[in-house]
């Protein structure tokens, strides 16, 4: 039916537009009058009028209806004598109702069942038809409203900026109302978590055991389980490990990513950059997953055989073989954004170095470097939150134990592994476990806020002038 | 009548397959100041940026002939251009000091060459080479803030005294006061007139009247060629070519 609707509104706006274009002209023609915009703009004007309001009411009209259509039926269901005793057996018995409208139930149907499906199908029914009717409507008045616009020359190019303007800016506002959305979710549930767990006890707490609370409701802990919960759910473990693994990664990815950056910027050819750049980009292209599977197939397995043959004992999921695939995924991001800003210091800055006798590498060390530091800066600080938020490759190469340890040839874990590892499988979301996952994203969230923060900071402080 | 301290013999220079200059031959006399005027693209630029061996950065460019300072092949292969540059300096058309402070734009370049070992030595140049750019008295209780911080004028002068600072014996100046305001250039021009007592200076610019005012001897480019050279006064009282009569009358260029 929607898409019937769709149709139609679509096919109503088109006609609609020549229609506005050809009748502003002849009216110009005729009464020989200064049109206020060009013929189409009438034609856009018509469109947007026919076209945004039907369309919104449509949208809206789409959310709303299952929610009212189930609370009807829910509550007929009940007067003809169904039982349930909460929500979730309502909800079952509204699954089992519109099954059988859509006839793909196969249980025992009773009469009040039955009773209720034929009271479901009323009114879907009757609902369908009001909303045609309705959108009907809204078309009507809205073409009305919008041909007399037309007819008294309204300015309808600003009139059509203003509603462009209007588009773009829900545009932006849904934007930012789902990031505000997916912050205040993760509040919420944290609060929750944090209701059953002291802060305290989480932030610093250096043990890491969430199993403890597996299937065990929130608000029917008990105060000897509390004690016992007490420690189980401890951050530092976990923010070690992240920054360890963080760390690792990073100390492979600057390195050679800055150096690949300075030679692509200023000793390669141009022939030589040609190639070389994509290619390093393809790196950048690569799915995590995949340098995941190279980890802990490939990289793991062969430390653990050196460190063998070494007489070290080697955890094949372990921190060094998590940061070091880490470290060779960020390398791109490194290389190809600190060659963007080297590229960005001015050739004069170069030649005023050259000029006073200074050679390549004393001019790239002392003047060019320094010029692009904030850009520089700015490309680690963004490599290091990736490093950090990235989950892929330490889920299937760090391990899942969460080890509080420095040796990097032992497994541990990250907190996104470990969001991972409590939200696979079946939840139970009264669990202080399940609920531990939101207090990770958010400490995850505001550590990456706190990073990019310092890093504008950074940036904004060591910027040199050199224009 | 002076030495001549540089000095070209059928010097031309391509970019890819482009011939800026053709057949170049020009003396340049040591302690005096000699400018190099002539339309845009007419090689002026190109051919001091021969002198230092500036054009080495840029990839394409070629440069065939011979150039001399002192008797010494600039064009050698084998030669050591760092040591070349560190004794023919250059202050460019746009003032380009480095992000750096106004101490560390001077010290640079000494610091680079392993001179000025201690601090205090390295004080002293930075003194000398800032009171003989006519610079330090604006300067001199604000050493650290950054070069960038100054006004047009006395950033140029700041390149002046970067060029300065590793004691050179050329200085090549390429339109130095073309992005500055006419009082910062006559600042910059009486400082040329002091300099020359010390260096050899070549001067590219595009007017008329600051080489009149500036330079003892005048090269006319036109095309990549050298059209007419000779004493300044000569070149633009009684020139012996139409094509420069033309050009400091203002009828082309």
């Amino acid at each position: 039916m929607n898409f019937v609707l769709l149709f139609l509104i679509t096919i109503f706006s088109l006609s609609l537009f020549f229609y506005g274009r050809s009748k502003t002209k002849t009216i110009s023609i005729k009464e020989n009058i200064k049109l206020n915009a060009l013929p189409k703009f009438y034609g856009y004007y018509l469109v947007l009028w026919c076209s945004i309001p039907a369309l919104v009411f449509l949208l809206v009209w789409s959310l709303f209806e299952p929610v009212i259509i189930k609370s009807i039926i829910i509550e007929t269901a009940a007067n003809q004598g169904a039982i349930f005793s909460d929500k979730n057996e309502a909800n079952l018995i509204y699954e089992k109702i519109k099954a059988i409208h859509l006839g793909t139930y196969f249980g025992d149907i009773d009469s009040i069942l039955k009773e209720s499906a034929l009271a479901y199908a009323k009114f879907i029914n009757l609902f369908t038809n009001s909303k045609v009717v309705l959108i009907f409507g809204i078309i009507i008045a809205s073409v009305i409203y919008s041909l007399k616009k037309i007819k008294n020359n309204n300015k309808a190019r600003d009139d059509v900026e203003a509603i462009l303007k209007g588009l773009l800016f829900v545009s932006s506002l849904i934007a930012i109302l789902t990031t505000l959305g997916i912050i205040f979710s993760l509040l919420f549930e944290s609060i929750k978590f944090f209701s059953v767990i002291n802060v305290f006890d989480y932030l610093f707490g250096t043990n890491w055991s969430p199993q403890r609370a597996f299937v065990r409701d929130a608000s029917s802990i008990t105060a000897a389980e509390f004690e016992e919960l007490k420690d189980a759910f401890g951050f530092i473990p976990l923010i070690a490990g992240t920054s360890f693994i963080a760390f690792i990664a990073m100390l492979v990815a600057v390195p050679i990513g800055l150096f690949s950056g300075i030679y692509m910027a200023e000793y390669a050819s141009i022939k030589v950059r040609r190639i070389s750049k994509p290619i390093i980009e393809i790196l950048a292209g690569i799915p995590t997953v995949v340098y995941g599977f190279f980890a802990a197939l490939t990289v793991g397995p062969f430390f653990r055989q050196v460190g063998e043959n070494l007489g070290l004992t080697v955890s094949s999921e372990s921190a060094l073989a998590a940061g070091l695939i880490m470290g060779i995924m960020i390398i791109p991001y490194v290389s190809s954004l600190s060659d963007d800003v080297i590229n960005s210091v001015p050739q004069s800055l170069r030649d005023g170095s050259y000029a006073v006798g200074a050679t390549k590498s004393e001019t790239i060390k002392q003047v060019v470097i320094p010029a692009a530091l904030p850009g520089i800066i700015g490309s680690v600080l963004l490599a290091v939150s990736r490093a950090i938020g990235e989950t892929m490759i330490v889920v299937m190469a760090a391990g899942l134990a969460a080890n509080l340890t420095i040796n990097p040839l032992e497994s541990t874990t990250t907190i996104t592994t470990q969001i991972v590892m409590i939200l696979v499988g079946d939840q139970e979301f009264d669990s202080p476990k399940t609920q531990s996952a939101f207090a990770l994203g958010l400490t995850l969230f505001i550590a990456t806020l706190i990073l990019n923060y310092i890093a504008q900071r950074a940036v904004k402080k060591y910027r040199e002038k050199y224009d | 009548m002076s030495n001549i301290k540089i000095k070209s013999k059928n010097l031309d220079v391509f970019y890819g397959d482009k011939q800026a200059l053709f057949d170049v031959n020009l003396d340049l006399n040591e302690k005096e100041v000699t400018a190099l005027i002539g339309p845009s693209g007419c090689g002026k630029s190109t051919f001091i940026r021969c002198i230092n061996r500036m054009n080495d950065v840029i990839d394409i460019c070629k440069v065939t002939g011979n150039i001399e300072m002192d008797g010494m092949d600039i064009n050698d292969k084998n030669l050591d251009v760092v040591a070349l540059r560190e004794k023919v300096g250059m202050v460019f058309q746009k003032p380009n000091p480095f992000p750096k402070s106004i101490y560390d734009n001077i010290s640079y370049g000494p610091k680079i060459h392993g001179k000025g070992e201690t601090k205090s030595e390295l004080d002293q140049i930075v003194e000398n080479s800032l009171k003989k750019s006519a610079l330090w008295e604006e300067v001199k209780d604000r050493l650290d803030e950054p070069g960038t911080s100054l006004s047009g004028g006395q950033q140029q002068r700041l390149c002046i005294a970067r060029a300065i600072s590793v004691n050179p014996e050329v200085i090549l100046m390429d339109e130095p006061c073309s992005a500055l305001d006419p009082i910062a250039t006559a600042k910059i021009e009486e400082l040329i007139d002091e300099l020359k007592k010390t260096y050899t200076i070549v001067i590219v610019t595009h007017s008329m009247a600051q080489a009149v005012r500036v330079s003892q001897k005048t090269g006319f480019f036109h095309l990549g060629k050298l059209i007419e050279v000779g004493k300044t006064e000569k070149i633009f009282k009684n020139p012996d070519n139409k094509m420069t009569q033309d050009y400091i009358t203002g009828r082309f260029g």
